[in-house]
């Protein structure tokens, strides 16, 4: 018979805990705690550090605090290093003992119990926030004083804001609400009135399949125009936003992301943005040449206003279209709307006369423990790699749908809506 | 019972340069009771010691909660004149003398030659600093950082002394210090280049005391000054401060404390200049922290709008701008006044140490932002409890109970800590 084996491992006494998922962690993501630091306002008194000190070592001694503040002296300016409680911690893979861990209320905690001070999560830590004790040689970490943390209620210039995150996301919230309405509108009450639609002295019109119009009929209708003028006014005043909260196909594309949140990748060599101004020039040349408005009779959005609604069910095999193009969004979050659609080129174009931007703080920003703007972008055009470095992404407005998915996500309130003319992003006025 | 206990190791350091030994010796009770700390205790141990002794000591709120705790006093009898002077250092020195293990630090004799000391887990070690002679200060700095073991702070001389001019300063840090009583001479004198703290350990507190810190800054925070910050609030309190504080205007500004400070005085200045001494060198962009008041006004009323550049010329040499300031003439341009600095040091001329007006018991650095009898009162109870006197001399309604209280607040203790400070206070005069 076998000896069974009694010995223990660091498995069964630390084991790896699931990350554990609800449904409703899809629509509202569990809140995110930590401190957020404002250099302008800090001195540098180092009342934060002896604060901290008293509660990790029962005594006065900055250096054994969890929070350091820098003084750079040729620069002017204080930075301060403390833990941000990652959504994924870099420190607690790095931990050979499993000593550190992720607490349900957000927390990064350290197990005084398992911890040998090895400091090895300082290393894996991008802002080397476990705090190695000169003294003692302990590490130090804060841990939010259990959700009521004495360095925010101590500095006198409240430089430590403590934050619970967002509780309610109300940019989310009025953006499912307008693209379901526009859906409905467009789609099921009014039939096909995104491509043309006229009452009375009023008409809009698609600028897409306006162009395609003028170069296939050769002639330029001046109502026309002027209708397609709609859609081209609001895109100068606030950017594509009827890419991101009125398109109808681009509720659809949202919708099927929610339900296939695992992509499969596009192949790198589609990926190029430049596709869909190839698209367009195909559009109006194959008009010209044809004579009629070419990419009109498979446009998505065309298709799934004409096409889908009570007037119209079961019409034809436009019907098609729809599925086949909203199944490209399982290799990547709105392909369509990145490589193709030749109306999001054309407004992509107008958008160059934009009078806002989206910026995202280079001061604010906590960048490498957080790119959480970069991972809910849904077009991909917040360079991750960039918050990584340390350095505050330029946002290409021709490609931003206005979403505000970053705005609505940032727990630091760095990403803002700022008028193109203005150089100040947040939290770099002057000091 | 020792209501000193928790504020204070108990411990001095006595350093024999001559036989180069460091020894650390228990501090008596009945002293600390009798003179209380500081200042008037460096006069009683300077009783006591050879003609040439410098003295290095901290109070016995310094490093604890009492607001702007961060005092550390130089006592030493003046080369400049000829009298016992206590010269104040701020930052983060005091406390980090304090953590490093001794309250009160002598030196006496010469050493063979030149060193550094070093104070750490309340053991003192002499290292040699041969290699530090002539150097600027900012070269002293980064050599420091180097090539010695952690330190949290110090105190260094700069080239200025080593080339024997008797007005030359002590740095705390790049930025210089208040020292115009000729401490950096007698440290040359000494063969001393600098000291530099460890800073490591800890001090105990009383529970009640971030409490009681909290309580007085809610009582200065309804005072006018506590609004009015920065190094210009207290500039202009000085005789042609408002005129030299014009010179300000065009410098990117942000204002910094020392240790625990809730008001600061102090100000971080970036200004973009071109060094007219090298034609080839462009436009620079340097950084300086603005801590001595009135060096900056009498330098300011000799050199104009070149203000800045001289002074980081001054800080670099590690000389006084107010002595430098004796030796220049009016309306000069950058390039004279830069030219004369460099002669100043290198040819040292004689004749060369005047007395200022503002020089007085205290080093000459403390503003005179209140008058007689007050300024006096105020200058003393900072010296002796260890608060930087111009926090106390810019907020009269932090009175001494209020600060003793941080101490003991036992009735008798009470009772006996304010006769005591009443006559160290005056002891401090009459020494």
């Amino acid at each position: 018979m076998a000896e069974q084996d009694f010995s223990l491992n660091l498995d069964d006494l630390r084991p790896h805990h699931a990350e554990k998922r609800h449904l409703s962690d899809y629509f509202m993501p569990p809140r995110h705690s930590f401190i957020v630091f404002h250099p302008d306002r800090c001195t540098g008194c180092g009342a934060c550090e002896m604060i901290c000190s008293t509660r990790n070592v029962a005594k006065i001694a900055p250096v054994s605090a969890s929070v350091k503040v820098v003084r750079d002296e040729k620069e002017g300016k204080n930075f301060s290093i403390l833990c941000q409680h990652c959504r994924e911690p870099l420190c607690l893979p790095a931990c050979p003992t499993r000593a550190i861990e992720k607490g349900d209320d957000g927390i990064v905690r350290i197990s005084r119990l398992f911890c040998t001070d090895c400091g090895l999560c300082t290393m894996a830590c991008p802002a080397a926030a476990p705090i190695k004790d000169p003294g003692s040689q302990e590490i130090h970490k804060c841990d939010l004083c259990e959700g009521d943390p004495l360095c925010v209620k101590h500095c006198p210039e409240s430089a430590l804001t403590f934050t619970r995150g967002k509780a309610f996301r109300w940019i989310k919230g009025l953006r499912w609400t307008v693209q379901l309405l526009s859906f409905l509108l467009l789609v099921i009450v009014f039939v096909g009135t995104f491509c043309y639609f006229k009452t009375g002295n009023v008409s809009f019109a698609c600028p897409t399949g306006t162009l395609q119009n003028i170069v296939s009929s050769g002639t330029i209708v001046l109502v026309g125009v002027s209708s397609a003028l709609a859609l081209l006014i609001l895109t100068v005043m606030a950017g594509r936003l009827f890419c991101g909260w009125v398109c109808p196909f681009g509720f659809v594309l949202d919708l099927v992301d929610k339900i296939t949140p695992r992509k499969i990748g596009w192949p790198s060599f589609l990926k190029s943005r430049m596709t869909k101004y190839g698209v367009l020039a195909g559009a109006v040349g194959g008009s010209y040449a044809l004579g009629f408005q070419v990419f009109c009779t498979v446009c998505p959005i065309g298709t799934l206003c004409r096409s889908y609604g009570v007037q119209s069910f079961f019409k034809s095999a436009e019907l098609a279209i729809v599925p086949v193009l909203a199944s490209l969004e399982i290799a990547q979050r709105r392909s369509w709307c990145r490589y193709f659609c030749p109306v999001g080129a054309v407004l992509g174009l107008t958008a160059l006369l934009r009078l806002i931007k989206i910026v995202i703080g280079a001061k604010m920003c906590k960048k490498f423990s957080c790119i959480q703007c970069a991972e809910v972008c849904p077009v991909g055009i917040i360079d991750a790699d960039k918050l990584r470095e340390g350095l505050s992404p330029k946002i290409p407005m021709t490609e931003c749908i206005m979403c505000m998915r970053c705005i609505d996500r940032c727990p630091y309130d760095a990403a803002k809506i700022r008028f193109r003319w203005q150089k100040a992003v947040p939290g770099e006025g002057r000091i | 019972m020792n209501p000193f206990q928790p504020f204070y190791n108990m411990k001095i350091g006595v350093v024999d340069l001559s036989a180069s030994s460091a020894d650390v010796i228990p501090l008596v009770q009945e002293q600390v009771s009798r003179y209380l700390g500081g200042a008037a205790m460096n006069s009683a141990i300077l009783k006591g010691c050879q003609d040439d002794a410098l003295v290095f000591s901290t109070g016995p709120l310094t490093g604890s909660f009492a607001p702007a705790s961060s005092l550390m006093t130089a006592s030493f009898a003046s080369p400049i004149f000829k009298r016992l002077c206590h010269v104040p250092f701020m930052l983060r020195t005091g406390p980090d003398m304090k953590f490093s293990g001794v309250d009160y630090l002598v030196v006496k004799g010469t050493a063979p030659e030149q060193s550094i000391l070093h104070v750490n887990h309340g053991k003192i070690r002499i290292l040699p600093a041969g290699n530090l002679q002539h150097m600027p200060v900012p070269d002293v700095i980064r050599k420091l950082e180097k090539a010695f073991p952690p330190f949290q702070s110090f105190i260094i001389t700069g080239p200025a002394v080593d080339r024997g001019i008797s007005y030359a300063s002590v740095s705390i840090g790049p930025n210089g210090s208040l020292d115009k009583a000729g401490l950096a001479s007698l440290m040359a004198a000494k063969n001393l280049k600098g000291i530099m703290f460890g800073g490591t350990d800890g001090l105990p507190f009383n529970r009640d005391n971030p409490h009681q810190g909290k309580e007085l800054e809610k009582i200065i925070s309804t005072d006018k000054n506590f609004k009015h910050r920065g190094f210009y609030s207290v500039l202009k309190k000085l005789e042609g401060g408002k005129d030299a504080g014009k010179f300000l205007k065009a410098s990117r500004k942000k204002d910094m404390a020392c240790y625990h400070c809730p008001s600061p005085c102090m100000t971080h200045v970036r200004y973009s200049w071109h060094d007219p001494r090298n034609k080839e060198m462009q436009n620079s962009e340097d950084g300086l922290l603005l801590l001595d008041h009135t060096g900056y006004v009498t330098l300011a009323k000799k050199v104009g709008k070149n203000i800045l550049p001289a002074l980081q010329s001054c800080l670099q040499y590690g000389i006084d701008p107010a002595g430098v300031a004796d030796r220049l003439s009016e309306g000069r341009t950058l390039r004279e006044c830069l030219n004369t600095i460099d002669k100043i040091v290198s040819d040292n001329p004689s004749g060369m140490t005047e007395v200022l007006e503002t020089y007085d018991v205290f080093g000459g650095g403390i503003p005179p932002i209140l008058k007689g009898d007050l300024w006096e009162k105020r200058v003393g109870l900072a010296m002796v409890l260890g608060v930087c006197p111009i926090f106390l001399l810019r907020f009269p309604q932090i009175t001494d109970a209020a600060l003793l209280s941080f101490i003991s607040t036992r009735e008798d203790d009470l009772k006996t800590m304010r006769e005591g400070l009443s006559s160290a206070i005056d002891f401090l005069f009459t020494a």
